[in-house]
């Protein structure tokens, strides 16, 4: 979709972070990205291949945490996991009274790196 | 050496969006961000919706274009102050684009901004521009499968006009399972079906926009 921007804002914010606590060389950034973000993974590592020369994260890899669409029924009351990106009912009684909590996840975890 | 970042990715839009929101409320001014596929009737929804409540309302526009300026020139036609962005491919307006063109707009002069963005059932779902709410147009032409095919676009808008409904006698199409699917995905949607051509089931979605109004 436009995961190259999302690529590029990664990069600032890799760069902006390796700045700030004097990394010379980032050598793994580490995402979460939820699986109702609309971020595809398989994208994303492609976009920030292409991207990352010349920056702090050039010989970087990036590690992607994917969370699954989570939430709570309010009929069931139980937490439940769905298989797909969105929730149309709940899948373990199939009341429409639930609330999504998890799975639209899009952020930059922690970085490694060499002073 | 490990260094804790946790950062949400979209924060730089998230924050101009932020200002986006500041700024137009300062001046007392209501956003709308609209959306659709392309060819569902933005433009001539809006078009309409500022024929009949331009006598009420002091309109302001954002045209969002891949390229062209065709429906800026439509919207100026009718004496309404418009700003046409071009993406120049960009697949969906970003809230640093409108905060580009805000002061390119008279803002004092200006109760209701919409927000024509960019034809695409998709991205624009996930970019906050700095809007009050989010509306979205699916003309029953493109099909009643599209809720559960694209369900964040569905899911993000407080409000779904169903568009082009004086075609219905000539299509295959399942009104009603347009409306259960969409408010399956979203139920708080306020759904309208209307047609931005004859006028049809216009006077709620004119109520509904009336409402938004900051008093």
């Amino acid at each position: 979709m436009h995961e190259l921007s999302i690529a590029l804002s990664v990069l600032d914010i890799v760069r902006t972070a390796a700045a700030e606590s004097g990394l010379a060389s980032v050598t793994v950034v580490r995402l979460r990205v939820g699986r109702a973000s609309g971020v595809h993974p398989d994208s994303l590592r492609f976009a920030f291949d292409c991207s990352k020369a010349d920056t702090p994260a050039e010989g970087a890899t990036l590690e992607i945490e994917e969370v699954p669409v989570g939430g709570h029924c309010d009929a069931c009351d139980r937490d439940f996991t769905n298989p797909e990106p969105y929730v149309l009912a709940c899948p373990l009684c199939g009341a429409t009274s639930f609330r999504v909590t998890t799975g639209d996840e899009l952020h930059v975890l922690d970085l490694e790196g060499e002073p | 050496m490990k260094v804790k970042v946790v950062t949400n990715i979209l924060k730089a839009n998230t924050r101009i969006a932020e200002e986006n929101r500041r700024v137009l409320h300062e001046r007392g001014i209501t956003t709308i961000n609209l959306m659709s596929s392309p060819g569902a009737g933005k433009t001539t929804l809006l078009a309409r919706t500022i024929r009949d409540l331009g006598a009420k309302i002091r309109f302001g526009v954002i045209e969002g274009d891949i390229q062209g300026t065709h429906d800026a020139e439509v919207i100026a036609a009718l004496d309404v102050p418009v700003i046409q962005i071009n993406t120049a491919g960009g697949c969906h307006l970003d809230a640093n684009m409108v905060q580009s063109v805000l002061p390119e707009l008279p803002l004092e002069a200006i109760d209701l901004l919409v927000i024509e963005n960019v034809g695409n059932l998709v991205c624009p779902a996930e970019f906050d521009l700095g809007e009050d709410a989010k509306a979205m147009l699916l003309s029953i032409t493109e099909g009643d499968d599209k809720p559960l095919k694209y369900p964040r676009m569905f899911r993000e808008c407080e409000a779904l006009l169903v568009n082009k409904v004086d075609l219905a006698p000539h299509l295959d199409v399942n009104l009603e399972k347009i409306r259960a699917d969409a408010l399956g995905l979203n139920p708080a949607l306020q759904v309208f079906e209307v047609s931005a051509r004859s006028g049809q089931g216009l006077e709620a979605w004119y109520a509904w926009l009336q409402g938004k109004l900051q008093s």
